[in-house]
This record gives structure tokens, C-alpha cells and sequence, in this order.
């Protein structure tokens, strides 16, 4: 499935980039192995939860990459709320 | 030698340190550190190396600055420490204890700190690129050095006390310094090491900033108070009575 969505960066002094599947299913994968996941179950969540974004998805033209967080976040809760907590803390940790 | 002590010394000298250990930005990049490593699928092996050259990076960066800061003052001051500058050092204390309590940690989620957001931000991104263990001793040695601002005050003080002490005894103060005030590196370092999930670290370092926060600030309150009336009043009024009490 193939999406041409603009993701506008943080604040937006960044370029805005377009929407990539493997970068959202990277950094929710690695989110559950900081938690400790087994690897299986690490890939099968951020599977089911880089789906489910994919699908909110469909039909807009852009999304702000903290609405692309916050939302990756809100699924990710479902499946996994250690690594959902981990994943919404990450850039308040410092 | 000094007036005061050793027992007496040796107390500011670990209250100091355990100031020191309530500051979190060593944690913090610890945590990240971490994080990004098992996220990477790091083997454990390589990440207990990574978690022993940060906190090895963090203690050598502490005796390096605790032994500067005591030659520095070594050097400027005489043998025995004038009042106003033991009265400096004890307001300076207590100063930034009161900033501590305000600042030290940001008004919103997460265990954010004081630090510019922007800085932070490289530090984040910093931690993330660690692979090997010559990058993470480098990030603990940067650790230390981007608290600075508020862990200037206990190494200073504890540097203060440390230069009126035989040398056998400043060496001994200067390790029980780093020893102290690396405890909680070594703790999250160890429960790391166990197994424990970062989650269940970072969330109770999120519900206890506040504790944390009060402690450290008051922590150097206590000390900046103790060193008035130790180093300062008692001094003074012993000058004015002649020694008796």
C-alpha cells in the first residue's frame, strides 16, 4: 500500500517529509524492545499498530508528525502500554 | 591544619555528595542511553559495557572537577579558610538550593529538566548515536560537566572542606565524593543489568521528581545552614569569647 502523505516536522523549522511505513514500524519496534519484548511480539505490535496509523491515515493529505505520534501512541497503548509509555516519554526523559 | 574536625568534615563532604546524587541528568542520559541500545537489539554483554564506560565517564569527570575545583582553591587561599569565604560559600549553597526547589525540574510531563530544551535535544541525540564504549565514556564525562550548573555548588563546597584535610584524608574525601554521588548511576546501572524493565525506572522517577526535587534542594539548604553555623557563627563567636563556651 502506497501513501503519499507530507508529514510536517516538530514546530516546523524542518522540512516536512513524506510518509514513511518502515520509519513508523522502526521506532514502535524499537520502543518494545527498550521495554524488553520479545523480538516476535516487538514486530507482530508494531505491526498491527503501523496498520492501524496506515488506516487513520488514508484520505489525508498531511498530518504533523506529533499528531503521527500521538496517534501511533493511542494504538500502541492498546497492544503495549509499557512500550506506549516509553514511546510518548522518549523526548520528555531529559 | 585545620580547626575543624575530620568527622565533621567528612560529613559536609558526603551531605555534598549525596546532593549531588539526587541530580538527575546523569540518569536521564543513562536511561536514553539504555533505551536506544535495547532498542537496537543490543546483546547484553555490549550493553553492560556501554552502561559501565557512562557511569565510568560520569565518576572520572566527578574526581576530575572535585580535584581541579580544590587546587584551584588550594592555590588562592590561605591555610585557613577566611570567614566571608566559608559565608560565600554558604549563602552561594543555599542559593541554589532555593533554585533547585523552583527550577530544576520543568512543569510538564516526563522527567524534563531545567536544561535548554535545545541542548537537551542534543544530548537526547547524542545518547541515541552511542555505539561503543569510548562514545558512552565520553557522554558520561559530558554528563557531569552540562550539570555544572547546579552540581557546582556541593563539589564546590565539598572541595572547600576537602583543602583543609591531610592529603591522605583528601584523597579519601574525594572517593567517598564520587562514590556517593555515583550511587544512583550505579543503581539504575545494576537493575539494568537485571533485567528490569527502563519503563518501570522512568516511570517512578516521573511519579518521585517532585520528591526528588525537594530533596536535593533541601538537601543544600541543610548543608549551606550547617556550614554558617559550623564554619561561620561558631568560629565568629569563639573569636568574641575567647574559646569558651
Amino acid at each position: 500500500m502506497t501513501l503519499t502523505i507530507d508529514v510536517v516536522k516538530r514546530s516546523g523549522r524542518r522540512p516536512s517529509e513524506a510518509f514513511d511505513r518502515n520509519k513508523l514500524h522502526r521506532s514502535l519496534r524499537a520502543a518494545c524492545l527498550s521495554v524488553r519484548t520479545p523480538e516476535g511480539e516487538a514486530e507482530s505490535t508494531a505491526n498491527n499498530v503501523t496498520d492501524a496509523v496506515i488506516v487513520w491515515l488514508t484520505a489525508k493529505p498531511a498530518v504533523t508528525s506529533s499528531d503521527l505520534r500521538r496517534i501511533a501512541s493511542a494504538h500502541l497503548t492498546r497492544y503495549h502500554p509499557e512500550a506506549a509509555y516509553f514511546y510518548q516519554r522518549h523526548r520528555t526523559i531529559i | 591544619m585545620n580547626d575543624f574536625d575530620l568527622a565533621s568534615s567528612l560529613a559536609i563532604v558526603l551531605l555534598a555528595a549525596a546532593c549531588h546524587a539526587s541530580f538527575q541528568l546523569s540518569i536521564s542520559m543513562l536511561t536514553l542511553l539504555s533505551g536506544h541500545a535495547l532498542g537496537r537489539q543490543t546483546a547484553h554483554l555490549r550493553l553492560m559495557r556501554l552502561v559501565g564506560s557512562f557511569i565510568l565517564g560520569a565518576g572520572i569527570m566527578t574526581v576530575l572537577l572535585l580535584s581541579f575545583i580544590a587546587l584551584i582553591l588550594g592555590v588562592l587561599l590561605p591555610a585557613k579558610t577566611p570567614l566571608p569565604v566559608w559565608a560565600a560559600y554558604a549563602g552561594g549553597v543555599i542559593g541554589v538550593g532555593v533554585s533547585v526547589w523552583l527550577f530544576y525540574f520543568r512543569r510538564e510531563p516526563g522527567t524534563t529538566l531545567w536544561v535548554p530544551r535545545s541542548f537537551a535535544r542534543f544530548l537526547g541525540d547524542r545518547a541515541k548515536a552511542t555505539k561503543n564504549s569510548a562514545e558512552a565514556f565520553g557522554l558520561g564525562l559530558t554528563s557531569i560537566i552540562s550539570e555544572l550548573l547546579f552540581a557546582f555548588a556541593p563539589i564546590a563546597i565539598a572541595a572547600l572542606v576537602l583543602v583543609q584535610l591531610e592529603p591522605k584524608w583528601q584523597l579519601i574525601g574525594i572517593l567517598l565524593y564520587a562514590g556517593v554521588s555515583l550511587l544512583p548511576l550505579l543503581i539504575v546501572g545494576i537493575l539494568i543489568g537485571g533485567g528490569h524493565k527502563l519503563s518501570r525506572i522512568q516511570q517512578w522517577r516521573e511519579a518521585n521528581k517532585n520528591f526528588l526535587q525537594f530533596v536535593a534542594g533541601s538537601g543544600l539548604i541543610v548543608l549551606g545552614a550547617y556550614i554558617y553555623v559550623e564554619r561561620v557563627l561558631a568560629t565568629a563567636i569563639a573569636a568574641v569569647t575567647g574559646g569558651q563556651s
